[in-house]
């Protein structure tokens, strides 16, 4: 016996019986990578609250690890009238926590709140003609033309995903978030509010009335979701060093995001596991933008395409074993079906290439502004490579340093340099966000409307268009590769390598998964 | 006396309403815009702006700080931006570990930190005073994190005897409750210990220097009793002094000991909030300390006292 664990028992003898209680072997007790403080997964993009998302709530469809959409809380559908009128019709016997019965029109409330955030889901919204319940178990959505990409957007995992919630509570406006009693879903565990402390932790519950698939194999999202623990505990622990303590010790059976400092410590526990669970990781990205000088010049943007080595990047984000980070990375996510390596020999670490192209930009020393994060391991790892590619290019740089909500605040500023405005900053996009058009928001070039940088490049945004209306993979393959091209010509952004964070567990749980990134705790059992 | 105590108590209400102000000036004159944190990359500035409507940030700042001066009025601290859950719910959730390890941390830095200054005063230049004054360097300069990592390194995981992080509350029992606050409030500790016992020494130095201790000596009086009862009471009013400016230093100890610790106190609910720019959660609680941080000024003044009964209000 440890002495710890004689100490405790010791301990507990003096301690009230819930102590006990809440240390049951019942209970998984788990490190997520961030605070969970929104808990409305529509209201918000953040990774954490979708997570928290997929234990409260289950979704019409589930994405299978072949990026397949299978059904999950629908029986099945049918598709009429050359692809414009689908019917779903919901599995019987779905509860939501509350023990009221799922029905139709809670789906139709749902996919509505849900269109108005997602980018998939507006074009689901733009599409529909009318979207009704025919009554408790079946609904319709009529389309004013065929969307080939319906079922891919009702089982899409990232950000955000279309959750069925309680008509009633769906019916808040998407832009409100909802309050944390109207938190009920009809997933595999109920939320429990009075145990919620933000920032510390955060409590589920098995919930009874849950009923898995009948058939099939759990894969990715989808498939059976049977629960082997009656208490789930989310432990915020903000601090990397007493994460990883916590596990050596036996505190918490589960840490989701392992940062690489710890990896070698780690792998010597015998009593722990480390595998790195996403082959879609995360890719980082450099943003230029394209409303102030000299990033708004392509010779300039393509010089630096040319400077990037990934290598450098990916062995400063995860360290030097190539175990965790891939190079050779382009627009698409490597390993999914629309990756591809053309015009990827652009990006080749070669200076003196990228110094002729600056100096045929014009360039005349003009301040650099670089927005540097200081608050996100990977992210200060990426600014500081980026600081030092751009001097050693010869460049004037101004570095500066902030946290990642100064980043986000200043990055949204749309002024020239000298009032506030800026250059550079580098993020991390989670690999599933860029295995297709459709979400990626780095590589759109609408101009006013995309993502901070504002590219405007109407040739992306015409094959975009494309993508959506390709009538087979090939088709949608070739799209994609032209995408490639245009990108790495017009340099809307900088594709930095890709990384896999590992997960660590205790070995005396089993059936751990994080598919796409996701924590799943269906499945996972103790040893 | 009472009148002074009131009267102090109303002044604390202009120091609260300048705080007041100054903190929210700071925050809407700071970077960051928690409406782009909560929408995300994905969002189009159009829902960024939506966003911070119905968050109504997009009102003038006079109208904003009137708003929440008049919630202040009414003891609301308003609602957090992220969590959706009263900003007085999230303290009440948050005051009892911070209580608890402050209190702890402070009861364990004077009963150790008083004695090591009377001794080291009382053995000036001995190896004992040299040892203590060593101790005393050692914590001043050690930052609280090392001594934390150092702590859980040793007491969870090679000696397997503490755990590394997490708190108990005491309604839970006492044990556990002080077997995941003893290493945070070492920890904590260990920079104040460091300050009460050299402000001890000093000025249990002076005192034994002055003619009344010499007449106790010669009137054959022990020790213990010339230390304790006659020289410690005389130097009680620097040392409460220096106790209550500590609390100072506790606060802002404890951000970091309990991020290190994880424990679920003030500290990180402030560093969290600040991170997101959750602003009515950074005003509640730095008004929260603010408020606290006055009262303890007070409670100091009126020991004095006790101490030293020529002090009269």
């Amino acid at each position: 016996m440890k002495r710890r664990t004689f100490l405790s028992a010791a301990a507990a003898t003096l301690a009230a019986p819930s102590l006990a209680r809440a240390q049951g072997a019942r209970a998984l007790k788990f490190i997520p990578h961030a605070n969970l403080t929104v808990v409305d997964p529509v209201w918000t993009t953040a990774y954490v609250s979708r997570n928290h998302g997929f234990l409260v709530w289950d979704t019409l469809y589930g994405l299978d690890e072949q990026y397949r959409p299978q059904p999950q809380m629908v029986e099945g559908h049918t598709v009429e009238n050359d692809g414009k009128l689908w019917t779903f019709t919901l599995r019987e016997g779905l509860r939501f926590h509350d023990g009221e019965p799922v029905r139709a029109r809670d789906c139709v409330a749902s996919i509505a709140r849900w269109a108005k955030r997602d980018a998939m889901g507006a074009r689901l919204a733009a599409l529909t003609d009318e979207m009704a319940a025919i009554d408790d178990r079946r609904f319709r959505i009529r389309l004013k033309r065929a969307f080939g990409l319906m079922l891919d957007a009702l089982a899409k995992p990232p950000s955000n995903v279309c959750f069925i919630m309680p008509e009633r509570v769906a019916a808040t406006d998407a832009f409100t978030q909802i309050r944390p009693e109207q938190i009920i879903g009809s997933g595999p565990f109920t939320f429990k509010r009075d145990e919620f402390v933000a920032g510390s932790r955060v409590v589920y519950e098995r919930f009874a009335g849950y009923q898995p698939r009948a058939s099939g194999a759990t894969s990715g999202t989808a498939g059976p979701k049977v629960v082997h623990f009656d208490r789930i505990e989310w432990h915020i622990i903000p601090d990397f060093a007493t994460a990883a303590a916590a596990i050596q010790s036996g505190e918490v059976d589960w840490w989701e995001n392992l940062t690489a400092d710890h990896i070698p410590i780690l792998s010597r526990n015998r009593n722990v596991n480390i595998f790195t669970p996403d082959p879609l990781g995360s890719i980082s990205i450099l943003r230029p933008n394209f409303l102030t000088a000299p990033t708004n010049n392509k010779l300039f943007r393509q010089g630096l395409l040319r400077a990037v080595n990934q290598a450098d990047y990916m062995a400063a984000v995860m360290g030097a074993d190539p175990k965790y980070w891939k190079t050779g990375v382009g627009v698409f996510t490597p390993g999914t079906p629309l990756a591809t390596d053309v015009g990827l020999d652009l990006i080749k670490g070669d200076l003196n290439e990228a110094r002729r192209l600056i100096r045929e930009s014009g360039y005349n020393g003009e301040r650099i502004v670089l927005l540097a994060t200081t608050d996100i391991a990977s992210l200060v790892a990426l600014s500081q490579v980026t600081g030092d590619l751009l001097r050693r290019l010869g460049l004037n740089v101004d570095y500066q340093a902030m946290d990642w909500g100064t980043v986000v605040q200043r990055r949204a500023s749309r002024e020239p340099i000298d009032r506030g405005g800026w250059n550079i900053f580098c993020t991390n996009w989670a690999g599933l966000d860029h295995i297709n058009p459709a979400g990626h928001h780095a590589m759109r070039g609408s101009g006013a409307q995309a993502w901070p940088g504002w590219p405007d490049i109407p040739r992306i945004e015409e094959l975009r268009e494309a993508w959506f209306e390709a009538p087979d993979l090939e088709a949608q393959k070739r799209i994609a590769a032209e995408i490639q091209k245009t990108v790495l010509d017009e340099v809307p952004y900088i594709p930095l390598g890709q990384f896999f964070q590992p997960l660590a567990h205790r070995r005396s749980i089993s059936g751990v998964m994080q598919p796409f990134g996701i924590p799943v705790f269906w499945n996972v059992r103790r040893a | 006396m009472l009148a002074y105590v009131v009267r102090r108590i109303l002044a604390t209400i202009p120091v609260m309403l300048v705080v007041a102000l100054v903190v929210f000036s700071m925050l809407m004159l700071a970077p960051g815009d928690p409406a782009a944190v909560i929408a995300g990359d994905q969002a189009t500035p159009q829902d960024v702006e939506r966003i911070r409507q119905a968050l109504g940030l997009d009102r003038p700042f006079f109208v904003q700080f009137a708003d929440f001066l008049w919630r202040l009025l009414h003891l609301d601290l308003g609602t957090s931006i992220f969590t959706n859950l009263p900003v007085t719910h999230m303290i009440a959730q948050r005051i009892e570990p911070t209580l608890a390890l402050m209190v702890l941390t402070i009861v364990l830095a004077v009963s150790v930190a008083v004695p090591l200054g009377v001794v080291a005063a009382w053995k000036a230049g001995s190896w004992i005073d040299r040892g203590v004054m060593l101790f005393a360097v050692f914590g001043f300069s050690v930052p609280v994190f090392v001594v934390g990592y150092l702590l859980a390194y040793f007491f969870a995981l090679e000696w397997e005897l503490l755990p590394v992080q997490g708190y108990t509350p005491l309604g839970e029992g006492f044990l556990p409750f002080l077997e995941n606050l003893i290493l945070p409030a070492i920890a904590l500790g260990t920079v104040y210990i460091a300050l009460i016992a050299r402000i001890t020494r000093a000025t249990m130095l002076e005192v034994l220097a002055q003619d009344y201790i010499r007449t106790a000596k010669a009137k054959g009086l022990g020790t213990r009793p010339i230390l304790f009862l006659h020289g410690l009471k005389n130097a009680a009013v620097p040392i409460s002094t220096v106790v209550g400016i500590g609390i100072a230093l506790l606060i802002g100890g404890a951000v970091v000991t309990e991020s290190v610790f994880a424990i679920p106190g003030l500290g990180r609910l402030t560093v969290d909030a600040i991170l997101r720019r959750d602003y009515p959660v950074i005003q509640g609680v730095v008004l929260l300390f603010s408020f606290v941080y006055v009262l303890i000024n007070l409670l100091i003044d009126l020991l004095y006292t006790l101490f030293d009964p020529r002090i009269r209000y």
